[in-house]
């Protein structure tokens, strides 16, 4: 056993610190936070290109593709370094890349990989729709296969990203008439394509998704990853690699409440003497080290050679559930400040404690469910019964 | 950073499993929490004859010099099978604190023979103040002549009445400035007159004893480490001891799993499986991750430990979580097995009683958040 990262693997990790604190100004963070922590602004876009060119963006690809042929160890850590400093969502180089690595043509290999690890261009999701959210075999919107390229035709929701990314990693029906999970495949479509439109939806955490309605948008048929209908065995094989969920940005926070807590005298001693807040923060500090074992065990995992199974979803779950913890006993600690936004006299800490507090409802919510992760881990991880 | 167990580690963890599944059945665990002395003679000098008591003890004094890490996994199959006995309190109480502690002359004194598993060590620690904090500790050790003479009180005392030597915290100065000076920790032989045990009745079945001094008579000589300078001693015993207590909640939590698992994927209720509801599926969820997050936050710390790196914080880390943990770990099983779980006849009654009784011991959650409180600049 060791709980520590190697010699080498601490050094790279103070060059990414470093580099972090050179580059991200207050200007890009606004900007990343405006487009809800993707990266797709012009100064995100900048940042990411210089980033990726040390190899960071995707450590664990092999080196033809851009990577470094590091280990998922360091991999993970460089995310959570990130995820201190600012954190980003990278679609294509964290979600769908893997997938193309894993089950994409050696021609599409070529074409995609390398300006992913550039990081030159970028995906949105292309998931869920009005009447496919957990349930994903339930999707509707359907690719006809016209001989060289496809017809898309319907609609998809809560796709975060789809205004600000250059392509779209559109999960669709490919074949109606076939069985659930037999019926769907996987697809890069250019978001630029005539017939896409997209209608903005405010979250309210204040950033932007969207709905994108397809009608009769052609897609080349190169653009097929993989085989047809394989899609939904794709989707859960890229999920199981890539729901792992950074908890830098929330580690900041809790750093960022633990020091107001120090620094801010009520009725005449510092909050942090309080016996109920101590033990509300050290409670938090405890949790956070287990999410960090726990985040560090798939890279253990993938290291070893294995895909990891319900580990996943234990940390996703684990680590969400977590940031509601933070993020409510922040405005705990912060009392009537807490509700105080950013740019209003007398907001503490920036207004972050409360936007945090409004963000953090979502993330039990996508990329699954706390429901769906609990059925993962029985289901998979226990191997319980499914009727 | 690697979460795997060595091969030698492997290796210790497999055949303890099968020594234990065999020596310690869950009927001999009833049968001891009956027994007179709560635990077996014969069962002892097998552990004994298995190097198990000399786990952490150096070659030099007949152990096998193994380190922390070895010692968890040992412990971890002992939680696994509820085992009942003085190991905890003889070699990680004891033990740790003599090899803290102990001069060469009082290791070889005391060392070789708790390896061969014929001296049995307690550690009398707290009174009635029921806390693990230096203020407690009442009972005095006044200086007259070349002797100390002990009298006081002490309660909890782990097999007390099986033990051969206590060490025994004592109040030996009082100042006001410093609050963790002045208690002195003394070798004392448990057999010796002026010493009154009574076991207490427990909760789990383990054996908890008060110990009265009454005009004991103890030699300059048994002063373990330093006069006045006991509470940093004791002070990282109980933080190794708190980890210690973890790794027994590893296998108690496991082994909770183990039972619980198997049951609701067989116990049928409107036609199927109850462990085909989402409602029984989400509380076996939860408890996975209760069983996982306790044996890495166990294992970081006992590796930090093994390693000779700070520990504390990630001591007082484990203890909290675990604590609170496998307690929550050991409720959802009684919620998914139901009303059979509740059944003396069915072991989980046994976790459960583990789980409150090691939660307590070395600090509870509260006790080690406060801790945690402090070694992150609160």
């Amino acid at each position: 056993m060791d709980f520590e990262f190697s010699p080498e693997e601490q050094k790279m990790l103070q060059e990414v610190r470093a580099f972090l604190k050179s580059e991200i100004t207050p200007e890009l963070k606004a900007e990343s936070l405006a487009i809800g922590y993707c990266y797709g602004g012009q100064l995100g876009r900048e940042f990411v290109r210089k980033f990726a060119a040390n190899g960071w963006l995707v450590p664990n690809w092999p080196n033809e593709y851009g990577g470094l042929g590091a280990s998922a160890m360091l991999t993970f850590a460089i995310k959570e370094e990130l995820a201190y400093i600012m954190p980003l969502i990278f679609v294509a180089a964290h979600m769908a890349g893997p997938t193309i690595l894993h089950f994409g043509s050696e021609e599409m290999k070529k074409q995609w990989l390398l300006p992913i690890a550039r990081g030159e261009v970028e995906f949105a999701l292309g998931y869920t729709e009005p009447w496919a959210g957990s349930d994903l075999s339930a999707l509707t919107i359907e690719a006809v296969d016209q001989g060289d390229h496809f017809i898309l035709n319907g609609q998809k929701t809560f796709n975060t990203h789809s205004h600000v990314a250059d392509y779209h990693w559109l999960a669709t029906i490919t074949d109606p008439d076939a069985k659930r999970y037999q019926n769907m495949s996987m697809m890069i479509v250019d978001l630029k394509s005539p017939g896409i439109t997209i209608r903005p939806l405010i979250t309210m955490a204040g950033w932007q998704t969207n709905e994108v309605f397809y009608d009769d948008v052609v897609v080349p048929k190169e653009n097929l990853v993989g085989e047809m209908n394989q899609g939904f065995y794709y989707l859960m094989a890229a999920l199981d690699y890539e729901r792992m969920f950074p908890m830098g940005g929330y580690r900041r926070l809790f750093d960022e409440i633990v020091q107001y807590a120090k620094e801010t005298v009520v009725d005449g001693q510092p909050l942090s003497k309080d016996p109920l807040i101590r033990q509300k923060l050290a409670q938090l500090a405890i949790e956070l080290e287990a999410n960090n074992l726990i985040f560090y065990r798939l890279a253990h995992i993938i290291d070893e050679g294995k895909i990891p199974n319900y580990e996943t979803s234990m940390q996703k779950l684990f680590a969400t559930e977590l940031a509601q913890r933070i993020t409510n006993t922040g405005m705990d600690v912060l009392g009537l400040y807490g509700q105080l936004k950013k740019g209003s006299k007398w907001a503490a800490l920036s207004g972050q404690v409360e936007h945090r507090y409004r963000w953090s409802v979502v993330e039990t919510i996508y990329a699954g469910t706390s429901e769906i992760q609990r059925n993962i881990m029985a289901l998979r991880g226990l191997k319980l019964p499914s009727k | 950073m690697n979460y795997d167990l060595n091969k030698t580690q492997t290796i210790l963890k497999d055949e303890a499993h099968r020594f234990l599944a065999k020596e310690c059945p869950s009927d001999f665990v009833r049968e001891m929490a009956e027994d007179e002395t709560g635990y077996s003679k014969e069962l002892w000098q097998k552990m004994a004859e298995l190097d198990w008591m000399g786990v952490l003890i150096p070659e030099q004094y007949d152990g096998i010099g193994g380190n922390f890490l070895d010692l968890t996994v040992l412990l971890s199959e002992m939680g696994y099978s509820c085992l009942p006995g003085p190991f905890f309190s003889c070699v990680v109480l004891g033990g740790l604190t003599i090899l803290e502690a102990g001069s060469d002359s009082q290791k070889t004194d005391v060392l070789p023979a708790l390896s061969r598993g014929e001296q049995i060590l307690s550690l009398a620690w707290v009174e009635q103040d029921g806390t693990y904090v230096p203020g407690g500790i009442k009972l005095a050790a006044i200086l007259n002549g070349e002797e100390y003479i002990l009298n006081g009180t002490k309660l909890f005392v782990p097999y007390a009445h099986v033990a051969d030597t206590f060490i025994c915290v004592a109040r030996t100065g009082q100042t006001l400035e410093d609050k963790n000076a002045g208690l002195t920790l003394f070798l004392v032989n448990a057999k010796q007159q002026g010493i009154h045990i009574e076991t207490l009745i427990t909760m789990a079945g383990d054996r908890q004893c008060e110990v009265i001094f009454e005009d004991v008579h103890v030699s300059k000589d048994n002063i373990l480490g330093q006069l006045d300078q006991g509470w940093p001693v004791l002070k990282k015993v109980l933080q190794m001891s708190a980890v210690a207590k973890c790794a027994e909640m590893i296998g108690g939590a496991q082994r909770t799993m183990d039972m619980a698992i198997p049951y609701v994927k067989g116990r049928e209720q409107f036609g199927r499986p109850v462990g085909a509801f989402q409602a029984i599926q989400h509380h076996c969820a939860n408890m996975l991750t209760y069983a996982d997050t306790i044996k890495f936050m166990t294992y970081q710390a006992a590796w930090r430990i093994s390693e000779g790196l700070p520990f504390e914080k990630e001591a007082s880390m484990c203890k909290a979580w675990g604590s609170e943990s496998y307690r929550k770990l050991v409720a959802l099983a009684h919620q998914v097995i139901g009303g059979m779980g509740f059944m003396e006849e069915y072991d989980l009654q046994l976790y459960f009683k583990q789980a409150k009784a090691a939660e307590q011991m070395l600090g509870d959650a509260d006790f080690h958040r406060e801790l945690v409180a402090k070694e992150i600049g609160l």
